[in-house]
């Protein structure tokens, strides 16, 4: 009895701790945050910033507008604050913009918009600057194209701390989480070390080359999420309502498009592998081994793999919960059989 | 206030769980930096959007509202709360008010009149009460929504309020920032099994639950056969017609689709895998070729 008080105590407390840190992030401190627009800690470092921490609140809101917009592309903006070298990322509010990738960039529509909401915003204690905008690319990965490395840049010239991201709604509901990314641009005419690739992504053969033009002119900084205490216990509570619809859920179904969409581009893209491969050739390789043209295929391939390891892994879940909810609802001719279903002959 | 009062409208109200969130988060954010409204106590207002199609009302999201506190009971910044409206009505033009939330243990002796207010915009507003205090014993969610109803008290026609029911409302894309938030929270971008393990868990705890939740269904019918619990006749025929659902779907139609679909991702993982294993065998040979080209090559020196 003592033993389960002491550790009882022993985990509020861990949980207290923790909260107090989430706590702090609700807290707003403009003098802090003048501070670090006068020091201009970002000017010294390309790469100063690092992280960012996005709270479920602003998660939930983008996720959701970015599902709202369809095939179209939305945006919105962040509102939060800096600590260090992360953003902390409170809340997300749309605009009322939205269009092609050609017109994802009308800020100058939203302006007023934007200026008006911020301040009616401010007046409900919601005291954060913007420092930030997001967008959705729908179907096509989270990467900043052309256009949005242009917006970037000039937004982190006139309003820094500032960050870009990205939300994939097509992709959140194929690969059952959701799809996002966080950039920063580098100053015009940095170049950067060169790297590896920080994480694999799919990019359609259509965007390929916008996405190879500009790729080395960001980086993205790594995310993780936090809650308030009030959150994570209506979090919890809320399962207990919830859990039908992970069951009812149908990923498979809803996602058909996207994963044609994905195979036929796989095909696309093994089909220009090969066209390469016979233009330079086997025996040329064999004459000349480990000649750079070869091993920019064997790139190729392993991307193409990856893109379709990724796509199974979809496809297994997908199925499995499928066959799972056969099994669970639709018991009758399975059981008896004693087998899950066997591949039928079409 | 008579909370055991249920609403006979028969509107079904349904919540979404982004609601719950900017509640949650409003109610945090005033806490943290101790703005305090008038004499609030840290209450905070706002008013909730969504649409009705037919008897089923959509809560999807919500703003917040000023208000101050006079000695004749809370007034709210009506010229805010419109201009509000109108910058939501621009981005979502399908979300209209619906109603108006607070935070708090129990219903305020002013709320009736801020709900007046409130009908000023919506006839019949919903109102939406969020208990922000942490009780780990509790199961439910701590909320309850109220609606107005008009009852003869003393002779006089008074609105009182009336608890109604509602359910939890989810999108898919909710439903997966949800589940993201809730439960694989610091991880970042997980690899592919730890994808699916994540899938395979989240499906493995709505199981048990489930199962939970069928158990105490069983548990309870036998008690009721037994005699020890009084006979319900609504919930037994409630679980008559759950257990005539089942199978859910059994027709032939139903049978080759869903066989369809299972070969269709069989198929896909097939080829997938084909692909990896051409990647491998392309490996091997460039290896293969290396290592045989430097031999001959040495041999040609000697």
């Amino acid at each position: 009895m003592g033993e389960s008080s002491t550790a009882r105590a022993r985990w509020e407390l861990e949980n207290n701790v923790q909260t107090d840190e989430v706590e702090s992030y609700f807290r707003y401190d403009p003098a802090e945050q003048q501070a670090i627009q006068t020091q201009k800690p970002w000017t010294k470092d390309p790469n100063y910033y690092k992280h960012v921490r996005i709270s479920a609140l602003a998660l939930l809101k983008m996720a959701m507008h970015a599902k709202s917009g369809g095939n179209l592309e939305i945006m919105g903006m962040l509102q939060g604050k800096v600590v260090g070298d992360t953003f902390i990322v409170v809340d997300a509010f749309a605009l009322p913009v939205e269009g092609t990738e050609t017109r994802v960039n009308a800020q100058a529509e939203a302006y007023e918009y934007l200026i008006d909401f911020a301040e009616t915003n401010k007046r409900t204690g919601r005291l954060e600057n913007m420092v930030g905008w997001y967008h959705s690319h729908p179907g096509y990965g989270c990467w900043l194209s052309g256009i949005d490395v242009g917006t970037q840049m000039t937004q982190q010239q006139y309003q820094e701390p500032f960050i870009a991201v990205v939300v994939d709604p097509h992709r959140t509901i194929a690969a059952g989480k959701v799809e996002i990314g966080a950039f920063r641009t580098y100053p015009e005419g940095y170049k950067p070390p060169d790297e590896g690739p920080s994480e694999y992504q799919t990019i359609p053969m259509n965007k390929i080359e916008d996405f190879g033009v500009h790729c080395k002119q960001y980086y993205s900084l790594d995310i993780t999420y936090f809650k308030s205490a009030v959150d994570s216990h209506m979090l919890d509570l809320l399962w207990n309502k919830y859990w039908v619809n992970t069951l009812s859920s149908s990923p498979l179904l809803g996602t058909r498009d996207l994963m044609a969409g994905q195979v036929a581009d796989i095909a696309e893209k093994l089909e220009a592998a090969e066209g390469q491969l016979a233009h330079s050739g086997r025996i040329g390789r064999f004459v000349a081994p480990g000649d750079k043209k070869g091993n920019g295929n064997d790139q190729q391939l392993l991307k193409i793999c990856r893109d379709a390891s990724k796509l199974s892994v979809e496809q297994i879940k997908g199925v499995s919960s499928q066959v799972i909810k056969d099994l669970l609802f639709n018991p009758a001719p399975l059981l008896t059989n004693g087998n899950a279903p066997a591949p039928m002959e079409l | 206030m008579d909370d055991t009062k249920q609403s006979s409208s028969g509107l079904d109200f349904k919540l979404h769980p982004l609601v719950l969130i900017n509640v949650s988060d409003h109610h945090t954010r005033v806490k943290a930096n101790g703005v305090q409204q008038g004499d609030g106590g840290g209450r905070v207002l706002g008013c909730l959007l969504g649409n009705q199609d037919g008897r089923v009302v959509d809560v999807s999201n919500s703003f917040e509202i000023l208000y101050k506190v006079t000695p004749e009971g809370i007034e709210i910044d009506q010229e805010f709360l419109v201009k509000k409206r109108d910058q939501y009505k621009q981005v979502f033009p399908k979300l209209d008010v619906v109603g108006w939330y607070a935070t708090g243990a129990d219903v305020h002796e002013h709320d009736m009149a801020l709900h007046k207010k409130v009908m000023e915009i919506n006839e019949s507003p919903v109102f939406l009460l969020l208990d922000p205090a942490i009780r780990v014993l509790r199961k439910d969610i701590p909320v309850r929504l109220f609606e107005s109803e008009l009852h003869t008290v003393d002779g006089r026609p008074t609105f009182i309020f009336v608890q109604a029911k509602y359910t939890v409302e989810t999108s898919e894309a909710e439903r997966i920032g949800v589940n993201q938030v809730a439960k694989v929270l610091p991880s970042g971008n997980p690899s592919g099994s730890e994808q699916l393990t994540a899938h395979f868990s989240s499906v493995h705890a709505a199981m048990k639950m489930l199962n939970g939740r069928i158990g105490i269904l069983l548990q309870l019918l036998d008690k009721m056969a037994a005699g020890e619990l009084p006979y319900d006749h609504s919930l037994v025929r409630q679980v008559s017609t759950l257990v005539r659902r089942l199978p859910a779907v059994k027709t032939p139609a139903f049978q080759t689709e869903f066989l369809k679909e299972y070969n269709d991702s069989l198929l896909t993982i097939l080829l997938s895998s084909i692909t990896k294993g051409s990647y491998t065998v392309n490996e091997i040979v460039d290896k293969f070729n290396i290592a045989y080209d430097k031999s001959a090559r040495r041999r040609g020196m000697l």
